[in-house]
This record gives C-alpha cells, structure tokens and sequence, in this order.
C-alpha cells in the first residue's frame, strides 16, 4: 500500500510538471507583449524589466528561470495587468480561502439533503415519493448550476429581496453568509441529486439483501434494521462519489463566482485570461490541476482503504 | 445404470424385437415458430418504447433539432442583422398577445409618467397602454407608472414584431436563440463522432492485440486523462484561438480516452470467446476480426455513452463561452447567448430566460433519453447510475 501511494504521489508530481511545461509555453507563445500594459516605455525601463523578467532571451532560459525561480524560491512570477507588480502566489492566496469555502460549504450541505432524498426514495420505492425524487434528480442533475445561479439570483435575489444579488466583500458575519447563500444554493443542486441517486440505488439494493431479512427474522423493527443494516452497508461506496464531486463543484463554481461576483478563484481566472495576464494564468491552471489530480489521488487511496479487495501493488 | 445391475436377468430376458423406436415413422408434431424472430436493434427498440420518459425526451430532442434547423429561416431577420434603434425591445408574438395572456405581449415597464399625457395619441399611440400601475400624486401632478406594448409605442407594426425579443445589438433572439441552438448541437455532435471515431479505433486496437501494445497505450490514455478537463480545454483554446473548430477539438483531445477505455473492455471481454477463435482458425484476417465480429458487440454501450456525452460537450461549450473563451461574434451559440443574458439579467430577463429554456430542455432530454437507451441495451443496468 505505502509503495503504491508513493508511486501515485511521483506521477502526480510528473503531471504537474507536464503541466506547468504546457502551461508556460502555450501562454508564452501567445501573442500580445507585456511591454503593452505601460504605453510608451523608455528603453532603460524596457532593459530594467528585460533584466529583471529575462524576456529578451530564448524561451528555454526563460522556463529554466520560471522554474528555478518556483522550486527554489516559491516564486511563480509578477502579475502583469490584473493587478501590476504584485506577485502571483500572494493573489492567489488571496482568493482560494473564498473558492475553498464556497464548494465546500455547498458540498457538505448538500449531503444531508441529497443522502434524506436518496434514503426517503429506497424506502419508499415505487411510489410517489421515489417518482418525484427520480424527478428532482434528473433535473437537478440536467439544469447547468448557472441557470440556476441566474434564476436564483433573479427570483429570490431580485424580485424577492430576500439575498443580496451579488457577493458582498466587505460585510462580515451574518451579512457576508447572507450574501452567500445564493451561491452555495446554486451549486448544491448537482451534489445533492448526485447523491440521492447514488444512495437510493445503493440502499435499494441493499435493502434486499438476505441479511436484511435474517435482521428481521430475528426481531429488529423496520427502522432499526433500515438504520444499523441497510444504511450502514451503503453507506461505504458513498465515499467514492463524494470525492470526485468536489473537484465537479469547482468547475461549476468558476461560473457561478463570476454571476455572483464572488472574489474566489473562479472570476480570477477568467478576469486573467481576458486581460491576458500570462503569469496569472499558468498558475490558476496549476492551482485548479493540483486540485483535480489530488482528488483523484484520494480516490483511489480511499479505494483500497475502504474496500480491500481492489486494493493493488501491496504485499502478496 | 445400478437399476440395470440389480435387475439385470429381468431386462435381458427381454427379447430385441421388443425394442422398438418410438417415432420412426411417424409425422413429428413440432411446428415452426408462427412469429417473426426479433433481432437485436428490434429487441432494443421494443424495450425502449416502453420507457415512457425516454419516448417524449427523444420526441423533445426531434422537436428542437427540427427548429434548430428550420427556426433561423422562419422569421425575417438574419442572425447577425443589427437595428440600433430597436435594442433590447421585449418579446411580442401579435397571435398570443391578442389572447390577453400577458405574456408575448410586448409589455414594457415605464415609469414616473405624466397620467394626462397617456391619452394623447401624440406620446401615446392608440391601444398601446396596456396597464397603468401605481398612481401617485407628486407635486400636484398625477404620477403613474404603465405598461406599455413597446411596439405600439414606437409606432411599430404587428409584422416587424421580434418574437422573442431583440438583444443588445438590435438582433432578433428568435433567430439567434435557433441558429444558436444548431451551432450548440452541431459542436456536442461533432465532437461525439469524433470521440467515438478515435475512441473505437484506438480501443479496438489495444484491446485486440493485447499485451506490449496495449500497455503503452494504455499508459499514453492514463497520461491524458489524469490532465484536469477544464485546464486543457482552456489551454487549448489559449493556442488555437475561439473558433468552432477549435472548440470542437478541445472537447476531443481530452474525451475520447473514455470511449477508447470503454470499447478496449469490451474486446478483451469479447476476444477470447469460441467463435472468434473459431473464426481464426478459418483464417478470417485480424481487421475482418476486430471490425466484423468482436466490435458489433460493443455498439450497444458505445451509443449509449456517446448519447450521454452529448450534454457534457453542450455544457462545455457553454461553459467556455462563460469564461470568455466562446464563439467570436456575431455567431451564437446557446452558451454566448446565456453569458450575454446573464448580462442584463436584471434588465431584460427574457434574453436570458429563452436560451436558459432551451439549454435545460436539451440537457434534460438527452440525459433521459440516454438513460432511456442504456436500460434498452442493458436491461442489467436498469436503475444504477
């Protein structure tokens, strides 16, 4: 198991410098110049920046730079439009604290809603109850999170007043998760029907299971077996969608941070690409990359923790 | 044969002749099969027309395909034809306004107006006031607000109605919602071919010959798919600049490892079975194998998937046209037209509603009509995810 997870945790670090390779090359062959942002420069600035920056030389002293400068000094480079002179990384920790939040709010407030509705549809298969979860699902599941963002922040936040319509940076407390709540509500609709499906069709099957008819044989009432039997048992391969979900939320939270005005990672990266703001750009595509493969690394981690049977590479 | 043992004089003292066979000369009562035999697609079709869900999602899909094809040429105006006098205009279809339904009626908000002014023919042309709201009385004059049918305000015919309403520009959203609606379904579908097309071969490939071969292509899909979708969409789209096509093959390059995946499992589930080996030793060549009689097996999950896939390159698109990384102008697609709407949401609501409408609607039936599919493929399946 251990030289499995080493083994996982190389490769990871092998995409990731695949990655940022990619990343450099395709934003530095890019056309538009950094020298455009100021207007007229006086060739002393221009030599200042070039001596600074090394963009007067061939592009593989300028990776070799770009990485000697991340792996030895933690340096992933200046911002050059979104906001002029200062450093990449010092952005970026700005803004993931609020995208973090954002989708793991959403997600964990998902899961009691979407695990009810899953439960409440197993156990009363075949009725109206399970008809209108299938329902919800299906659309919840279909809707694009941000035509529900727009209708959200239209019906409740517009016609309504009862949110604000967008983000509000500088309240604290209350207000700021008052402010909140639409977009957390918006990108919630996807986990919880993901789950609910997952849980019903999992839980359905279980509650089928002999084991299920020797706990009532031996006396446990409905819910007693449903609770401490069924549920438990189906409750183990619930992990394995969880996971992977957050790093879904977070690709539908880049659209939902820019209808809400949210200052996370989301409306960065598109603030970035369109001001084309290379610097930037390279290290939000690193940021959401790392995201993406660790969940994927802890899934399959979790695999073998949580199911021995597919665990792979460990002692015979 | 122990009954034989223990009986056995009994059944030796039996004379031959008395063996007889029952049926030598007689006429056999078996008849043949009065019905038809259903094949495979039949099969498939008989279990799919059940599905009751899947029918009216597939009807849906037919409908707005129809529109997508036909609606651009149904109305008057072009897609890219711009009136900057008659922005933003409201939504007026005259046969549904005629029904006081109060929609379609292109009723527009104005506000803080002068109420002795409304029946002067000048300001307001005859029948244009549709409702007058909130009468106030402000520094002695009487104030109000009214709806009024903006086309008939500016002094407009029924004829020169926008269906749906015009967008920023002064352009038809009718036409663009539906020419729109086409150049999202052409993008979702032509990417799909293209991943199956790829997929297919690649799978087969690597899934028939097995071994050294299929374990470097195995690595190389690993390596493609552990890169993050959003990253090498937006990446992509960075190097080939927002076109159709580019847009296209961004939703390949990363895609088509599922599809190679899926069908490389079918083949090592297939490839081993008596009649292909029987089928070798025939000497039926390697393609004639993989093509003719190990790939039909596969076509019911291929479908299925590529079905599936349909609302996840519908969502791409849309997605990078939120990001900015959308169709240049003026071409729509169904994801420019939401990013614009959302715009002007709180202005214009209709320019975001009816493209909302129709990507919901599109989202929503392919996923039931896969779902649909895949029970009628693989009865197994029904009800896991």
């Amino acid at each position: 198991m251990f030289r499995y997870i080493v083994n996982r945790i190389l490769a990871l670090v092998l995409t990731l410098f695949i990655i940022v390779s990619i990343a450099f090359m395709v934003v530095r062959l890019m056309p538009g110049s950094v020298y455009e942002m100021g207007g007229d420069l006086s060739q002393q600035v221009i030599d200042a920046l070039n001596a600074k920056y090394h963009f007067d030389e061939p592009i593989i002293k300028q990776y070799y730079y770009f990485l000697e400068n991340i792996f030895l000094h933690w340096d992933w480079g200046t911002s050059a439009k979104m906001r002029p002179g200062v450093p990449v990384f010092d952005i970026l920790r700005d803004r993931i604290p609020i995208s973090l939040q954002l989708n793991l709010v959403s997600l964990f407030a998902a899961l009691p809603v979407g695990m009810a509705a899953g439960i409440l549809a197993a156990i009363r298969k075949n009725t109206v109850v399970d008809y209108f979860v299938s329902l919800m699902v299906v659309l919840f599941i279909s809707i694009p999170s941000f035509v529900f963002a727009a209708a959200l922040q239209y019906f409740l936040g517009f016609k309504l007043g009862w949110f604000p319509i967008i983000y509000n940076v500088s309240a604290a407390g209350v207000a700021r998760w008052h402010s909140m709540f639409l977009p957390i509500l918006a990108l919630s609709f996807d986990p919880i029907a993901r789950v609910a499906r997952y849980l019903r069709a999992e839980l359905a099957e279980t509650m089928n299971s002999e084991f299920m008819l020797l706990a009532k044989t031996k006396g446990l009432t409905y819910a007693q077996s449903t609770i401490r039997h069924g549920l438990r048992n189906s409750m183990l391969p619930m992990m394995n969608i969880i996971v992977p979900m957050f790093a879904n939320v977070l690709g539908g939270s880049l659209v939902v941070e820019t209808i809400f005005a949210v200052p996370g990672m989301g409306g960065l990266m598109v603030d970035s690409i369109n001001a084309s703001d290379h610097m930037l750009t390279v290290a939000i595509l690193m940021f959401y990359s790392m995201i993406s493969l660790i969940t994927v690394l802890i899934v399959d981690i979790s695999y073998g923790i949580v199911d021995p049977r597919v665990r792979i590479g460990g002692k015979k | 044969m122990v009954l034989y043992e223990n009986n056995k004089e009994k059944y030796d003292s039996i004379p031959k002749e008395k063996f007889v066979q029952v049926q030598k000369d007689q006429e056999i009562h078996d008849v043949d099969f009065k019905t038809k035999p259903i094949g495979f697609f039949m099969d498939v079709w008989l279990r799919f027309v059940k599905n009751k869900a899947s029918v009216i999602a597939a009807v849906i899909i037919f409908i707005l395909s129809i529109f997508a094809i036909a609606g651009p040429s149904m109305s008057d105006y072009r897609y890219d034809e711009q009136h900057p006098e008659l922005v933003n205009m409201p939504p007026k279809i005259p046969a549904i306004a005629k029904m006081n339904l109060g929609i379609f009626d292109g009723a527009y908000l104005l506000e803080n107006r002068q109420y002795d002014n409304l029946s002067d023919p000048e300001k307001y042309p005859e029948g244009c006031v549709l409702e007058i709201l909130n009468p106030r009385l402000v520094n002695g004059q009487r104030i109000v607000d009214v709806y009024v049918d903006y086309y008939k305000y500016m002094g407009l015919e029924d004829e020169d109605c926008y269906w749906l309403g015009s967008d920023y520009l002064g352009r038809d959203i009718w036409t663009r919602l539906w020419r729109g609606t086409r150049v999202s379904l052409l993008i979702a579908v032509i990417s799909v071919c293209c991943n199956v097309f790829i997929g297919v071969i690649y799978g087969s490939i690597s899934g028939y010959y097995g071994g050294k071969v299929d374990m470097v292509m195995m690595r190389i899909t690993e390596i493609i798919s552990a890169f993050p979708r959003i990253v090498v969409v937006t990446l992509f789209i960075m190097v080939a600049g927002t076109g159709m096509f580019s847009i296209i093959m961004s939703l390949v390059i990363k895609d088509w490892v599922d599809t190679a995946r899926m069908v490389r499992a079918q083949f090592y589930r297939f490839k081993g079975r008596e009649y292909v080996l029987a089928a070798r030793t025939l000497g039926v060549p390697d393609m004639l194998l993989i093509f003719r009689h190990i790939l039909p097996n596969s076509i019911g999950p291929i479908i299925t998937s590529s079905m599936i896939a349909i609302p996840s390159a519908i969502f791409s698109e849309s997605f990078l046209a939120y990001i900015g990384l959308g169709l240049q102008a003026p071409e729509p697609s169904l994801g420019v037209m939401l990013s614009r709407g959302q715009k002007v949401l709180l202005y214009f609501p209709s320019q975001l509603v009816f493209p909302a409408i129709v990507i919901s609607l599109l989202m929503i039936s392919f996923n039931l009509f896969g779902n649909g599919l895949r029970d009628a493929f693989d009865p197994t399946l029904r009800g896991a995810e």
